[in-house]
């Protein structure tokens, strides 16, 4: 049976007169049609009529007419831009993947300095960091829509960028569901609906196979490392921590409640972890060192077994459709006899 | 001591608002974006007439909503760290005296840091006001326990504010070390300093307290000069010593913690400049209230300037660039100027 994807488009948060439904059953998001003015909810007659009228008028006109289009972002601020963004800026590497997945080449002007995949993502104007944005390069680059990301942008620069007169989207997805809620989002604001379902489809099919693939399976103990000096590891509501409970095991960190816990070797000789997985942004270099590190405590059975893996840390932290890649990859290492055929 | 007359003092002060007007100018047209020089600068002045002309309105919102308003804050508070220090070091004797050493930065970052992790810095204006209510409390306990018999004693008033800095400076790094990835960002660049938020808003905030603290300490800068050259002394010639350590205090620390409260922690201007304006100009407060706070303020405009073109799109911290600008020049005036006795 195929489990239900999550809900992916946004729920109204008015009622329009003229409410239609996607075929998945929700309800049409919170947007201003073709044409259609804001109007306070008293003068509806006058509203019906003028909306025909506008209607009509652009019908007329040309198909590319932009209209204004109002959407309550992922961190529930209202942002206000016109339809078919031309000139879009991404604050975020994963923002910035979703963009180039829905062929978005053209309309994106300017990415974070983070951005770095794909290979086309290099060669855009630059804006800046999460932490500290290039206000003056984002305003020469004109953009009609900015997306940020909740988990790097803070709220004094989103309110920056509006005040500047930038309409700035928030996505902030928390887990793997979320992720697929904000490739639609964002497929629904730059109108690439159909190209934002084929990505969030294919995602789901291949999360869903892992799930029946691991269906019963034991749950390894898994020890995720971020960073050797110190020790760092993923807690709860971490994207690792979903994934290796995706990928059917168990993050000996998972009970955490800080999302980046700092780990002792005497803890991690306590939770006895079967698997440990080293992300590392920079793969070869360090890798050979920190197994050597490892390799001195023989009392761990992920080390006695040799079951030490190196993920690429873009796969599992960074909320992009790659995000399924980091889990298929989860999913081969604490599973290898049902994923090495 | 050189002769001061009020005319000497009025003509270095034209010489260096002109020279801070200099920098302004030269802050506006630099940046990661080139608009034109002249250009820039004709936006600049058109708009200060009300007129609409040069300019993209691309170009104007970079030249009039980005880099004026960081420039015009950048300037309030070099010119209000630099008269707070000066008038520390007096009121310490003390030439390692900065206006963080008695702890009011730690009190406001530990305010700043309180309202990252509440969640309240989402709050238009509740990373400021909790940063400054935080230097506020800070200023009336180190006040409480630096006094003696109802007397201030520089040395006690030191010992107080170094030790309660310290308590909060503990304080600070505990909730770093319990803080969240995201919280830590805005901790982090907080705590070097940060003028990317420059606005209208912000201006507002600190300049009452930095033009009325600065006129204030200016008012009282004969006293300032009698109380150095010891307190006895300047009872003697009909000083109230007392109230005259009060107030400066009080001024002196409030033009802090209102610039601290704005931009975060700027480290350096506040030490190094009134003592280059004192190898230079000499140590009388008449002169160096004034000149200080000019030369703060062109300092740090222009560090801020470096600061966010040298690694653009990035931008480094100002904090960075005051030392490592200010320092090696401060060398070169100790080394020059042979005037080892500065205060």
């Amino acid at each position: 049976m195929k489990k239900p994807l999550p809900p992916l488009f946004h729920t109204p948060t008015f009622t329009l007169w003229s409410n239609g439904t996607y075929s998945t059953g929700q309800a049409l998001p919170r947007r201003r049609g073709r044409g259609e003015k804001v109007f306070s909810s008293r003068d509806e007659g006058r509203k019906r009529f003028l909306s025909i009228l506008l209607l009509f008028i652009f019908f007329s006109a040309s198909l590319s007419y932009a209209f204004t289009l109002k959407y309550m972002d992922e961190v529930g601020r209202e942002v206000t831009f016109l339809s078919h963004p031309q000139r879009i800026v991404s604050l975020a590497p994963n923002i910035t993947e979703i963009l180039f997945g829905l062929g978005l080449d053209e309309e994106i002007m300017g990415v974070s300095i983070h951005c770095n995949f794909p290979e086309k993502a290099r060669s855009k104007a630059k804006v800046g960091s999460y932490i500290s944005l290039d206000f003056e390069k984002i305003t020469s680059l004109k953009p009609d829509l900015i997306i940020a990301t909740g988990v790097g942008n803070t709220r004094e620069m989103v309110d920056r960028l509006e005040k500047l007169g930038f309409p700035t989207y928030v996505i902030y997805p928390k887990n793997f569901n979320d992720i697929l809620q904000s490739i639609a989002h964002i497929g629904e604001i730059v109108d690439k609906r159909k190209e934002a379902r084929v990505i969030i489809e294919g995602m789901g099919e291949r999360r869903q196979r892992v799930i029946e693939l691991t269906k019963g399976l034991p749950l390894p103990r898994v020890f995720i490392q971020i960073g050797d000096a110190p020790i760092v590891t993923v807690g709860k509501g971490s994207f690792a921590d979903d994934l290796i409970r995706l990928a059917g095991g168990e993050n000996i960190a998972g009970k955490e409640k800080e999302v980046y816990p700092r780990f002792g070797m005497e803890e991690i000789l306590k939770r006895s972890p079967e698997v440990i997985v080293i992300s590392s942004m920079n793969p070869k270099s360090d890798y050979q060192k920190i197994l050597q590190e490892w390799s001195r405590w023989k009392a761990i059975p992920a080390v006695k077994n040799g079951r030490i893996h190196l993920i690429d840390s873009d796969l599992i932290d960074r909320p992009s459709p790659r995000i399924i890649d980091g889990l298929e990859e989860f999913a081969r290492v604490l599973h290898p006899e049902k994923f090495n055929k | 001591m050189k002769i001061i007359t009020s005319k000497k003092v009025l003509t270095i002060s034209i010489f260096l608002s002109l020279l801070l007007i200099l920098v302004i100018l030269v802050s506006i047209t630099m940046g990661s974006v080139k608009v034109p020089p002249l250009r820039s600068i004709r936006i600049l002045f058109q708009s200060i007439l009300g007129l609409k002309g040069a300019g993209s309105e691309t170009e104007r919102t970079i030249i009039l909503s980005l880099r004026l308003p960081r420039a015009i804050l950048a300037g309030f508070v070099g010119a209000g760290l630099s008269v707070a220090g000066a008038t520390f070091q007096a009121l310490l004797r003390n030439p390692l005296a900065d206006p963080y050493i008695l702890g009011v930065s730690s009190g406001a970052a530990v305010g700043a840091i309180i309202a990252i992790l509440l969640g309240l810095s989402t709050f238009s204006l509740g990373l400021p006001l909790a940063s400054f209510l935080g230097a506020l409390l800070t200023i009336m306990v180190v006040f409480y326990f630096g006094r003696q018999d109802g007397k201030i004693h520089p040395n006690t008033l030191l010992l107080a504010g170094v030790i309660i800095g310290s308590f909060l400076s503990a304080l600070i790094m505990f909730f770093i070390s319990v803080s969240q990835k995201e919280e830590l960002h805005t901790i982090i660049f907080w705590l070097m300093g940060d003028f990317s938020f420059s606005n209208a808003r912000a201006i507002l905030i600190i300049f009452p307290y930095v033009l009325l603290g600065i006129l204030f300490l200016y008012l009282r800068s004969r006293h300032l000069n009698l109380i150095l050259s010891g307190e006895e002394n300047a009872v003697q010639l009909g000083v109230d010593v007392e109230r005259l350590k009060l107030v400066s205090y009080l001024s002196a620390s409030l033009v802090t913690a209102a610039s601290v409260s704005v931009c975060g922690l700027i480290g350096f201007v506040g030490l190094i400049i009134p003592h280059s304006v004192r190898l230079i100009f000499g140590p009388d407060h008449r002169l160096l209230i004034p000149a200080s706070a000019l030369v703060g303020a062109s300092f740090l405009i222009a560090s801020d300037t470096f600061a966010r073109t040298i690694l653009a799109p990035s931008e480094l911290p100002v904090g960075v660039i005051t030392a490592a600008f200010g320092g090696p020049f401060f060398i070169y005036l100790l080394r020059t100027r042979k005037v080892i006795k500065t205060l």
